[in-house]
């Protein structure tokens, strides 16, 4: 053999020195592209996990806010109920005020008939004073016979003068009511009815917050189911990702079935030229041992054939077998 | 209470790979790097629900790990899955026989694996 740069013999020792020097070097690259995938996909598994968290994280804190939003809304849904009762019971208060009105009324009507008995409790005390009077007189003129008789007359004058006292004051007092009655009540409820009247457009308002809540919410619930779907499938697409990374130990695994078969080789060269670079074992071996190692390369290769590119048709193994 | 998943792999991509998918689907995970790890590990008293392990390990493989976990008390009938890249029929049915479960293809996705899983593990 001839060295083409400086025309001189090469001997197949240093031939093969060569050869093995390219593959040593080849296989040094093999075992840091293994090295350096493995690397790269725990990296990429790394940073998926990472993305999982911050996802769950996110997710977490929307289901937070949602809950919390659920919540509030329950507390404002249960106060606008509160608020609409009270609204419901203000716009029938009138009507209910009227018909108590009614029933003062009539307690005013019997009101005046005690006003008239009073003006006879007078008269009757008048009269009864007027016979106290003349009972007294009469008693004078009897002289000391009339004596136990004048204390009886006195005693009557003084009770006719108590009854019409009396008969003065439950008159006034049932002036008073019947004043109270037609005048400031009847103030009151045409003054009520302006001020429940607004309650009642405020009852209003609040119905319509109340349907604008109902609004928001079912907006909000919307927006998170989208979100929750988006995390779904999220999760799925990360668990696809990390089943693509397991490509780095299967690629690793025929690295490992090539390096092992090119050591193989190199062995069966060394064994046949020997460290002079002469054939030692005969190089008629060669061949035969080679044809082994071919074979045993492609049984093995064989065995692995699972990839996506070697299992189309119908002769693929089952990727999943339950027994 | 989550379940237990025992996985074992010589590959740490491949350890890292499942745990991470396992986790994230709400198992609890094991790891061992060979089948003779994983051996002493049940015989330390772990007691995963399920077993995932490969076939081609050092020290001892999954074919041999399989029928020894098979023998330990307790372990006779815990779902054990082949997780490989090993095709061929021949290793398929000798881990059959020794009492395997499944045999699946590496690499396997994570939706298949879940599904897979909830097929040997009602409840999970």
């Amino acid at each position: 053999m001839l060295n083409e740069d400086h025309d001189t013999e090469v001997s197949p020792g240093e031939t093969l020195d060569v050869f093995l020097r390219l593959e040593e070097a080849l296989d040094s690259t093999l075992k840091s592209v293994i090295d350096d995938t493995e690397s790269s996909a725990q990296s990429i598994i790394r940073n998926i996990r990472q993305l999982h968290e911050s996802a769950r994280k996110l997710t977490t804190y929307l289901d937070g806010t949602s809950l919390n939003a659920g919540d509030l809304g329950k507390e404002i849904a249960q106060s606008v109920a509160f608020l609409v009762d009270i609204g419901t019971f203000v716009e029938r208060l009138p009507a209910k005020m009227e018909r108590d009105l009614v029933s003062i009324q009539a307690v005013v009507e019997e009101m005046k008939t005690l006003s008239d008995l009073t003006s006879d409790v007078k008269a009757i005390s008048l009269q009864s004073h007027l016979l106290a009077i003349n009972a007294a007189v009469e008693a004078g003129r009897a002289g000391s016979a009339g004596n136990a008789f004048k204390v009886v007359a006195d005693e009557m004058r003084r009770l006719a003068g108590n009854s019409n006292a009396m008969a003065v004051r439950i008159n006034s007092g049932l002036a008073r009511a019947q004043q109270i009655v037609d005048g400031g009540l009847r103030s009151t409820i045409t003054d009520s009815s302006r001020q429940l009247a607004d309650v009642s457009t405020a009852a209003v308002a609040i119905r319509r917050l109340q349907d604008n809540l109902d609004d928001m919410s079912q907006f909000y619930k919307t927006r998170f189911a989208i979100v929750a779907k988006h995390n779904e499938d999220l999760v799925l697409e990360i668990a696809e990702a990390l089943g693509q990374v397991q490509y780095q130990d299967v690629v690793r695994q025929c690295i490992e079935r090539y390096r092992i078969a090119a050591g193989r080789r190199n062995d069966a060269l060394r064994d046949v030229f020997g460290s002079s670079g002469d054939p030692v074992g005969g190089d008629a071996a060669l061949p035969v041992q080679l044809e082994l190692i071919l074979g045993d390369f492609l049984a093995e290769e064989d065995k692995h054939r699972h990839s996506v590119r070697q299992t189309q048709g119908s002769s693929a193994p089952l990727k999943i077998e339950l027994f | 209470m989550a379940k237990t998943i025992m996985i074992v792999d010589d590959s740490s991509t491949m350890l890292m790979s499942l745990r991470n998918s396992l986790e994230i689907a709400g198992f609890k995970v094991l790891e061992a790097s060979d089948g003779s790890v994983a051996l002493k590990t049940l015989q330390g008293g772990a007691k995963p629900d399920l077993i995932i392990t490969d076939i081609n390990m050092p020290n001892m493989g999954g074919i041999e790990f399989i029928g020894k976990a098979r023998a330990l008390a307790g372990f006779r009938f815990i779902p054990i899955l082949a997780l490989t890249t090993e095709s061929q029929q021949g290793k398929r049915d000798e881990a059959k026989k020794l009492g395997a479960t499944g045999w699946l293809l590496k690499p396997v996705s994570g939706t298949d694996l879940n599904k897979i899983i909830k097929q040997v593990l009602p409840g999970a």
